[in-house]
């Protein structure tokens, strides 16, 4: 998720000591973020006594913060572009109590005996409905010129008027055997290696092809043996991951999942129009106007992927609580905004990346985990939720100032 | 009394993590003069103005400043206190609340109250004395937000002297000003003069030294040059201590040969989208060359920049006439068709309308021709970079590499990037709204000389500028706008300052619209 496209221009041949400082420095906010998240997991492992960094604790870790990264990664879009979006916590309660209804209610009598067919028409349905309502949102905001912040807003309300509807006050389970298996699945091991030898075959390639088209365009490259440092550095992350998870049960579906889509988005934000675009928007809307970009499309799109994304998380929540509650997704959206701002995306718009909003996301489940395997009442872990938060970003000011 | 020294700046040097802004820079005012500032953007003259009023305090640089005898240490709420010892700065951007009254503005954070509460009638009775004290023609109640940017500059003006400023510094204040609001700005300063407010003047303008400076510092490099009294001063002279070299001439001559008319614009009539009962444009008509350099010349609120962007399809409502390029007519609904036709616009604000400031160079650089480099979804790095690459050098954009911000760099530099970003789409016709406002000597030089290049390659360039030398220094002919109405085109030989301003202020109508 680390990697990085962008090419420079000019760069002295020079030591790696000096290369990596250039880049630390010119990163700092990315690093010292990445700190905080190793700091805090230390201090976890040491006050549990290694309970917390054990495979089986990992292994969950991962798997709890994805619901949340689902929208944390729409959200670094949507408050890219100077916007915001109150609804998506309780737009995923709303699509797993759908997708929930829809198994409990509606395939049982419909389609009996065909659980696999009735598992993809509860991921469709749900991720669907994801779609229609982002496309309603980006609508109202982007062409009737409702601020975000109220359409979302009021949106939050609704969809909470939707959910006690659908559900009736009542919990729908949603366990299906198929359909369980998105949240609560994992990877037989040997599919976890050959998942990770071909990333790190993948991290590979696309260094020398990134080097070689480098070389053709004429630009002068960086030292070889810090893109080796740089590209082992990521190949060691991802075996010693896939290493550390397969202690436990392997490689879990939903991080997978996950996984993939943080790099399709990644990949959106900094390599297609739809990407620059938003950023653009959110750094000068007035600049990014007259280059000619239609700004009210690039918002409509943005909000329609966050209703995506959504939907996603949604369905991947139903499949993990194995239920449809009505207090499904609850303040989700507080969890998104805060990884987001955590993973250095600016309020004011125009900065923000989705690898940090995935640390952002971490760092937030790391303390959740952690406060809760120390025993500390939900009181505090609150208090020091939004701690963290506000230091954090105090952090990043004052680094700036001082720099 | 008139040798007496207000400020004596010694030996200050200020570091900055590997650059030295300012090098032992030493300057004697004395109280009551007008004290010019001169020096190309990047001479160290913003650093000093930040030193004096208190944003970088005491302690963050080296040597000592006199001000009145006395050393000058601005720590703590330094930007306050030196505010309340009587140094006050009028910043090129304009820092008034829109939505406030005048009185409002000026006493802001200082409103006189009674038993805590505000009372507004000694408010406006003190902005009152004090804008007749020093000869401001504003109304005390009236909505910032309304006035005009000289009126907003009197504001300001007004504010500074509301903390009895002993020293006004007034950076480039004159930047956004037309002729009339020049000439007023230049008999307020006489006015201060003569209640001995002494007025440290910074500008690009180097004839407005000769009007209303008693003496001059140049700055080149973080380094003085020179202190001289402004009579013993030329303009040439100045502009040499400034580059270090002797420069011939302010505008590079071109060898151009307009050919045939391309663009045409026929008694184009536009209203305000936001407020469709008022209109913008009255009748416009003129035409360009390809090749050519069309000034546009008028006053502030006469029109041009309404002309120029209902042309690129982002203002104006349409509502009579015709534009032609090559023929053909055009119905233009925004920037992406203006640009499919072969229309770029470099805008008049540079940082509000031009770039994305926190972006690289790079990404400024391709923003507006993102599809040239990507197919249906990806966009090809590679071909980017080298894009741009290509456009940076030829413009000789100053910066280490591509992926710099641009907010860190000069404003010639930025402008640089702006025009770098409307060529990249090969354009026929390259509209240019002020392109050298607030930039230095040299940078407009090379901008100028850019200018040319690209007139001689047979683009057609259509140039908005509020210097009348420079329109006279650059244009093959001058349209002259009055009230939203086109009055006259000139060639570029029966044009003259005197003519101009007589076609802009209305006082020689010409029907030829």
């Amino acid at each position: 998720m680390g990697v990085s496209t962008d090419a420079q221009s000019a760069r002295a041949r020079t030591g790696i000591g000096v290369e990596l400082g250039k880049r630390f420095r010119s990163n700092i906010q990315t690093y010292t973020i990445i700190l905080a998240l190793v700091a805090i997991w230390i201090l976890f492992a040491v006050l549990t006594n290694g309970a917390f960094t054990a495979p089986q604790n990992i292994s969950n870790l991962f798997r709890q913060m994805t619901v949340t990264s689902f929208l944390a990664i729409g959200m670094v879009f949507v408050i890219v572009t100077g916007n915001i979006d109150l609804s998506v916590g309780k737009l995923a309660g709303f699509v797993s109590v759908v997708a929930a209804y829809f198994q409990a209610n509606i395939w049982y009598s419909l389609i009996p005996d065909m659980p696999l067919v009735a598992a993809t028409l509860s991921v469709v349905i749900g991720v669907g409905v994801g779609v229609l309502w982002g496309v309603l949102q980006g609508y109202i905001i982007a062409f009737l010129n409702v601020p975000a912040f109220i359409v979302t807003l009021g949106s939050m309300f609704i969809l909470n008027g939707a959910i006690l509807l659908v559900t009736q006050g009542k919990t729908i389970p949603a366990n299906q055997p198929y359909f369980s298996e998105i949240a609560q699945g994992y990877l037989p091991p040997l599919a976890g290696w050959v998942i990770g030898v071909l990333v790190v075959a993948f991290l590979f390639w696309n260094m020398f092809r990134s080097r070689q088209s480098k070389r053709r365009h004429g630009f002068e490259l960086p030292g070889i043996a810090l893109d080796l440092a740089t590209t082992i550095f990521y190949a060691a992350l991802v075996m010693g991951y896939i290493y550390w998870v397969n202690q436990y049960r392997g490689i879990q579906t939903p991080v997978l999942l996950l996984a993939i889509t943080a790099a399709i988005m990644a990949y959106v934000s900094n390599n297609t129009r739809f990407g620059r675009y938003a950023y653009a928007i959110g750094g000068n809307r007035e600049a990014a106007r007259l280059s000619g970009i239609n700004i009210r499309r690039s918002i409509f799109l943005i909000f329609v992927l966050m209703g995506l994304l959504s939907g996603i998380a949604g369905v991947v929540l139903a499949s993990y609580v194995g239920y449809g509650t009505i207090a499904a997704g609850q303040g989700y959206e507080l969890d998104a905004i805060a990884s987001a701002i955590l993973g250095g995306t600016s309020t004011l718009g125009g900065v923000g990346t989705v690898s940090g909003a995935l640390i952002g996301s971490l760092i937030m489940s790391s303390l959740t985990t952690g406060l809760q395997m120390l025993n500390v009442a939900p009181a505090w872990q609150y208090l020091v939720k939004g701690g963290v938060l506000v230091l954090a970003v105090y952090a990043d000011v004052y680094f700036k100032k001082n720099r | 009394m008139k040798n007496d020294v207000i400020l004596d700046i010694r030996n200050v040097t200020k570091r900055f993590p590997g650059v030295t802004a300012l090098n032992d820079v030493s300057i004697q005012i004395r109280r009551g003069e007008v004290h010019g500032l001169c020096g190309e953007n990047g001479a160290g003259k913003s650093t000093l103005m930040k030193i004096l009023s208190g944003v970088y305090p005491y302690g963050t640089y080296e040597g000592s400043i006199l001000y009145d005898g006395e050393e000058l240490k601005l720590t703590g709420r330094a930007i306050h206190q030196a505010r309340e010892l009587g140094i006050a700065i009028v910043y090129q951007e304009l820092t008034l609340v829109p939505n406030m009254t005048v009185g409002e503005n000026i006493f802001l954070g200082k409103e006189p109250t009674e038993n805590g509460s505000i009372n507004w009638d000694k408010l406006y009775a003190e902005t009152r004395d004090l804008l007749n004290r020093y000869r401001l023609d504003v109304a005390p109640q009236a909505v910032v937000r309304h006035l005009g940017v000289g009126k907003m500059q009197m504001v300001e003006i007004a504010k500074a002297l509301s903390e009895n400023a002993k020293i006004l510094i007034l950076d480039e204040p004159t930047s956004a000003l037309t002729e009339s609001e020049i000439d007023k700005l230049m008999e307020i300063i006489e006015t201060l003069r003569q209640h001995e407010v002494t007025c440290i003047y910074i500008t690009h303008k180097l004839e407005e030294f000769f009007r209303i400076t008693d003496s001059v510092t140049v700055l080149r490099d973080g380094k003085t040059v020179t202190t001289q009294p402004t009579r013993s001063l030329t303009q040439e002279k100045l502009v040499s201590y400034m580059v270090g070299r002797e420069m011939k001439e302010r505008f590079p001559k071109g060898n151009r040969h307009p050919g045939e008319v391309i663009f045409e614009v026929e008694g184009l009539e536009a209203v305000d989208p936001n407020e469709t009962s008022r209109k913008v444009l009255k009748g416009v008509s003129f035409n360009v060359r390809r090749g050519e350099i069309l000034g546009i010349a008028g006053l502030m609120g006469s029109g041009r920049t309404e002309l120029v962007t209902t042309i690129f399809g982002e203002y104006g409502r349409i509502t009579k006439g015709s534009i032609r390029l090559e023929g053909q007519e055009l119905h233009i609904h925004g920037a992406r068709e203006a640009m499919q036709h072969g229309i770029s616009l470099v805008p008049e604000d540079r940082k509000g309308q031009g770039l994305v400031l926190m972006q690289s160079i790079l990404k400024n650089i391709s923003l507006a021709n993102l599809d040239q480099f990507s197919g249906f979804m990806r966009i090809d790095g590679d071909a980017e970079l080298e894009a741009a690459t290509q456009q940076a050098k030829s413009l000789a954009i100053k910066a280490p590499h591509l992926q710099v911000t641009v907010d860190s760099l000069s404003g010639g530099n930025q402008q640089k990037v702006v025009i770098a970003k409307w060529l990249l789409s090969k354009p026929k016709l390259l509209i240019m709204d002020d392109p050298t406002r607030g930039i230095d000597v040299g940078a407009k030089y090379e901008i100028y000389k850019l200018m040319n290049e690209l007139a001689e390659r047979g683009v057609s360039i259509i140039m908005i500028s509020s210097e009348l030398e420079e329109v006279l220094g650059m244009s093959d002919r001058v349209m002259v706008m009055h009230e939203g109405r086109s009055t006259q085109t000139l060639s570029i030989h029966e044009a003259s300052q005197e003519r101009i301003m007589a076609l802009a202020t209305g006082m020689e109508l010409t029907a030829t619209a």
